[in-house]
């Protein structure tokens, strides 16, 4: 479009690119350079060279810890994608009370990871909720250990991040909805078709970019799924610490007063390697789907 | 080209160009001067205490030991902060980077350990040479630390765990409460008779083993150097393989593989087990949380060693007023106002005069009055067990193989093996 | 005995990564459908959506469900925020329906912190920080939705790459940086760093390329200038995604904890997080207490987001229905 001074987008665009600069490549550009370093939280950085990369060779941890990311993604993509924008045309439609249950459907979003860690303890411990169901139906003879088993952890960790993530997407989803046009709605119902046809042929069309954007999301935040984990396994990452993700690798070396910077930084920079492979896809489909 | 990378990092990590001071203010002064001002100088003029988490039930303690000092040292202003509890690490390491440490600051010794080593530390034993014959020598001792020559805090208040019983649960399954056990071996046998009693519904044991069970197993813990750790011995596998199969057995809830420190006390809250470990003022909150419990709650002594639990007040090299630093810190850590601490909570004092005091000897009857005693008693054999060294880091990595061990899917000895050789490596840097 | 405690409030993976890019693009062709501002006819607000009975009670029964599945947390902090000294919190089973209901742990609050000023504290942060995206984000949002200019595919390019760029190890070198502006203990100085989102930018121009592109060449054929494009033109159409951005930025300032203590020093300039973190102090954590002070902290977000909510679907029931 049009304007008549060079220099109007960036005054536009600009206080967003101080921010840009100063709040997210700044730090990016730090990291880059604190991962050749043996830096600690209060000084001391000494150039090391490869040595933190060549220790990501090494960490028997970080091959779990990418094994559960990717496998978190894999998971948690599609249900994600999906489930939200049910939800949202659930709760589309201005009906007697539609505000209390959007609301409410938004507060696991920001319920306290405390609380958060409280119920779901309940729900999957040996004796909790779960469990008991299990029992009382005969389907299990002894309680399912969701939260020490391996692989059982980090299921229980996507269901939470699932359940967690329904209200926060369902918001995007929502304003997106508005977008398509009642109109088109309309013209197919009159030509006689049924809610689904109208989902297949005038919802999903319509809310495909945004779609293809919360599928970006969900591929990045679940790659650097953190506090899900976290909470269920009280900060231990399971028995071996076998449930770690990448992200509590980089909090356990990052945080105290003997940050192993240096090396949480290497990480840092490992998974954005990880993260760019689904994103660079995402954008590919929606070059396409354009 | 090293010190180009140097510098570069140091720009990053400081934005020291930004900022003009940061780190490294602290380096310039030399101790040994500001020790002598320390104990030399008048006490006037401002100086701020940062206090963790004791607001606001002893804000009007904390007051009144402000108070008294100003009226001690007319001229003097005290500045006090207190911190919330969550976080408080990360507080004062930035605090710490940017040269903002207030003058006299609570600092547990695995705090002051990393700042200490970073020369930003007042070794307070210079500035006030009385120092051990006033205060305890297990207080004293955590603020000495291997490699480094000198005391870099006052020690403040000190503590302990005890034994906690469920009498109600204990009785329940044909225990017998004023009989609990008193050794590993004891509470494994009570434990199966738990079992077998409720059906699997309520346990006895409630935690895995951690580096102080270790530790009463005789194994070292730690090199006296400080430089590496040495508790993958076979003692120290056989402690793990009993509990292995205790746990193979049923007799803890698979909770334990993931629980932390306070794991223990959260099963014991919720009546799944009957047995936790907790500080002296245990009961007291178990009082506000689940009101039914609290009463049925009787204590014992610790298995072998307590562990020894000490907070401190440690003074930055970079304050700016040393004198009125030094004499807050010894105000607030007087025997006079450690004592009336004590009795506002199940603490105790670390200074040598509070150890004849017959109040804490001495119970009231209540079932949190014997655990105060039970607590006193122990302390007086207690020690550090945790080395300083472990940060949360290797405490995850511990954890982690410990938990490992115990649920089955490696040895012991690999377990501890793996946990002594990623500590080894998060210690070296 | 106060030991250190793991902190997760903060933690990366918490918040929501920020967004996406180019996703944009292709809503803007739909085109046409906005330009009508007809008034809405009785066809168009109701006609083809009428539900009958049976599918209204389907929904309400879905809606039900899912309520049953996400409030927990919620009910259990509303119910351990009345319950009374005398009932068990932590039991074995929860127990979701207070034996002693009282509302006395809420007076506590407001007794044991000053909870008004901490939330007024909360109110101007959140304030900056939202003034600052809708305004930042509008403006930078729509330059790259709407505008062609020389760098505007590179300026891009570094946006998206935000979602995946690494930051996690360098909030200490972030606080000495605010510090050097000389915004230590500060409430600008909390509010800063979040004052202008990339998620939230790349939402705005994800909206903006939704406007079809012939209401702008209009405006331009009658002689608008860039800023009563965006005036007129622009802005009532993405009002839906500034309620969205207001949401998410509320909450966002609203239930930060770490960054605001490492910036705070001066306990009066607390924000509510930070400062309700008072009632889990050492010896004397009450859970009453911080259930009570939770549901007070929840509040605001409640009527802020049934407030925005409301908005979401005002462009197209106001605009797009043709008569």
């Amino acid at each position: 479009m049009t304007h008549r001074r060079w220099f109007t987008p960036w005054l536009l665009a600009g206080p967003a690119i101080v921010w840009l600069a100063v709040f997210n490549l700044w730090p990016a550009v730090n990291t880059v350079i604190l991962s050749f370093t043996n830096a600690k939280p209060l000084g001391g950085g000494r150039f090391t060279g490869l040595e933190n990369y060549g220790r990501l060779l090494d960490d028997a941890q970080l091959a779990d810890a990418l094994l559960n990311s990717i496998v978190f993604m894999l998971v948690c993509l599609p249900l994600l994608t999906v489930l939200p924008l049910l939800l949202a045309l659930l709760v589309q439609r201005r009906i007697p009370g539609i505000t209390f249950f959007r609301t409410a459907f938004y507060t696991p979003v920001i319920a306290s990871a405390v609380v958060v860690a409280l119920i779901w303890g309940w729900v999957l411990d040996d004796r909790g909720l779960v469990n008991g169901l299990l029992r009382q139906t005969g389907l299990a003879d002894s309680p399912v250990s969701f939260l020490t088993d391996r692989w059982l952890l980090l299921f229980s960790a996507i269901a939470l991040t699932v359940w967690k993530g329904l209200g926060y997407y369902m918001v995007i989803y929502l304003s997106a909805l508005a977008n398509v046009p009642r109109e088109l709605h309309e013209a197919s119902a009159v030509d006689g078709a049924g809610p689904v046809r109208r989902f297949w042929h005038v919802t999903l069309p319509g809310v495909r970019p945004t779609m293809v954007l919360v599928s970006a999301l969900i591929s990045v935040s679940s790659l650097r799924v953190f506090s899900e984990l976290y909470v269920l396994s009280n900060g231990q990452g399971g028995p071996g610490g076998r449930d770690m993700s990448v992200v509590m690798l980089i909090q356990m070396y990052s945080r105290g007063f003997n940050g192993h910077l240096g090396y949480a930084s290497a990480l840092s920079l490992l998974l954005f390697v990880v993260t760019l492979g689904p994103m660079l896809f995402l954008m590919r489909l929606n070059r396409k789907a354009a | 080209m090293r010190r180009i990378w140097a510098a570069l990092t140091t720009t990053a990590l400081t934005a020291a160009a930004l900022t003009g001071c940061g780190l490294g203010s602290g380096d310039t002064k030399n101790g040994d001067s500001v020790a002598s001002a320390a104990a030399t100088g008048e006490v006037k003029g401002k100086v701020s205490l940062q206090t963790w988490a004791l607001k606001p039930k002893f804000t009007d303690y904390v007051q009144g030991v402000i108070d008294g000092f100003k009226k001690k040292y007319p001229g003097v202003e005290v500045e006090w902060l207190d911190q919330p509890g969550e976080g408080y690490s990360d507080k004062v390491l930035s605090q710490a980077a940017a040269g903002t440490l207030p003058d006299v600051v609570n600092l547990p010794p695995d705090f002051a350990l990393p700042l200490s080593r970073k020369d930003l530390l007042l070794d307070v034993a210079k500035a006030d040479p009385k120092l051990a014959d006033e205060y305890v020598a297990g207080g004293v001792d955590a603020y000495r630390f291997a490699g480094r020559q000198g005391v870099f805090g006052y020690p403040w208040y000190l503590n302990t765990d005890v034994n906690y019983w469920s009498s109600e649960l204990l009785t329940k399954n044909g225990l017998d409460p004023k009989k609990p056990p008193t050794s590993l071996d004891e509470l494994i046998a009570q434990a199966r008779v738990m079992k077998e009693k409720s059906g699997g519904q309520t346990y006895l044991m409630s935690r895995k083993p951690g580096l102080g069970d270790l530790y009463n197993a005789g194994v070292k813990i730690m090199s006296d150097d400080g430089t590496a750790f040495t508790f993958n011995t076979p003692e120290a596998a056989a402690l793990l393989d009993k509990y292995r199969d205790a746990f193979k057995e049923g007799l803890l809830p698979k909770d334990v593989l993931t629980n932390t420190y306070a794991g223990n006390t959260k099963l014991f809250n919720a009546g799944t087990v009957a047995w936790t470990t907790a500080g002296a003022n245990y009961i007291t909150s178990l009082a506000t949380d689940n009101p039914t419990l609290a009463p049925k709650v009787v204590s014992s002594p610790a298995f072998a060693t307590p562990p020894l639990y000490v907070q401190g007040l440690s003074i930055p090299k970079n304050t700016r007023n040393p004198a009125a630093a030094v004499a807050l810190a010894r105000w607030v850590t007087n025997a006079e106002n450690q004592a009336a601490f004590a009795h506002l909570t199940s603490i105790f004092p670390s200074t040598k005069a509070s150890a004849n005091d017959p109040f804490f000897s001495k119970g009231d009857g209540t079932n949190a009055g014997d655990a105060k005693v039970v607590a006193f008693t122990s302390l007086a054999k207690a020690k550090l067990i945790q080395p300083v060294q472990v940060d949360d880091a290797m405490s995850t990595v511990i954890n982690q193989q410990i938990a490992l061990a115990i649920s089955g899917d490696a040895s012991s000895k690999q377990a501890l093996d793996t946990a002594v050789e990623q500590c080894d490596k998060l210690l070296k840097g | 005995m106060t030991t250190v405690r793991p902190n997760t409030a903060g933690a990366p993976g918490a918040a929501p990564a920020p967004a996406e890019p180019a996703a944009a693009g292709t809503a803007g062709s739909r085109g046409g459908s906005h330009t009508s501002r007809a008034p809405r006819t009785s066809r168009g607000s109701r006609g083809f959506n009428t539900a009958s009975p049976a599918q209204t009670a389907v929904r309400y029964l879905l809606l039900l469900l899912v309520l049953l599945l996400v409030v927990g947390p919620f009910l259990w902090q509303l119910s351990t925020s009345l319950k009374g000294p005398a009932e068990d919190v932590f039991t074995r089973t929860p127990v979701f329906v207070p034996e002693q209901p009282t509302l006395g742990n809420y007076g506590k609050v407001a007794e044991t912190i000053p909870v008004w000023t901490y939330a007024l504290n909360s109110v101007i942060v959140a304030a900056v920080c939202i003034t600052g995206n809708v305004v930042g984000c509008t403006l930078g949002g729509y330059a790259l939705a709407r505008l062609r200019f020389r760098g505007a595919r590179l300026v891009l390019g570094l946006f998206l790459a935000t979602l995946v760029l690494p930051g996690e190890v360098t909030i200490v070198s972030q606080y000495v940086l605010v510090r050097g502006l000389g915004l230590a203990d500060t409430l600008a100085g909390v509010a800063l760093p979040g004052s202008i989102a990339m998620l939230n930018v790349l939402l705005m121009r994800t909206a903006f390329a939704a406007v079809p592109v012939e209401l702008d060449q209009a405006a331009l054929v009658d002689g608008a200038t860039v800023w009563q494009r965006l005036w007129h033109i622009g802005l009532p159409n993405v009002r839906g995604m500034i309620s969205v951005i207001v949401i998410f930025t509320f909450i966002g300032a609203w239930d930060d904890f770490l960054w605001p203590l490492i910036v705070l020093n001066d306990p009066q300039k607390y924000t509510l997080t930070v400062g309700l973190q008072y009632l889990n102090g050492t010896f004397s954590a009450n859970p009453r207490l911080i259930a009570a002070g939770t549901m007070i902290a929840f509040l605001p977000i409640v009527v802020v987001f049934g407030v925005c909510q409301r908005f979401f679907f005002k462009g197209v029931e106001e605009g797009a229905v043709k008569g």
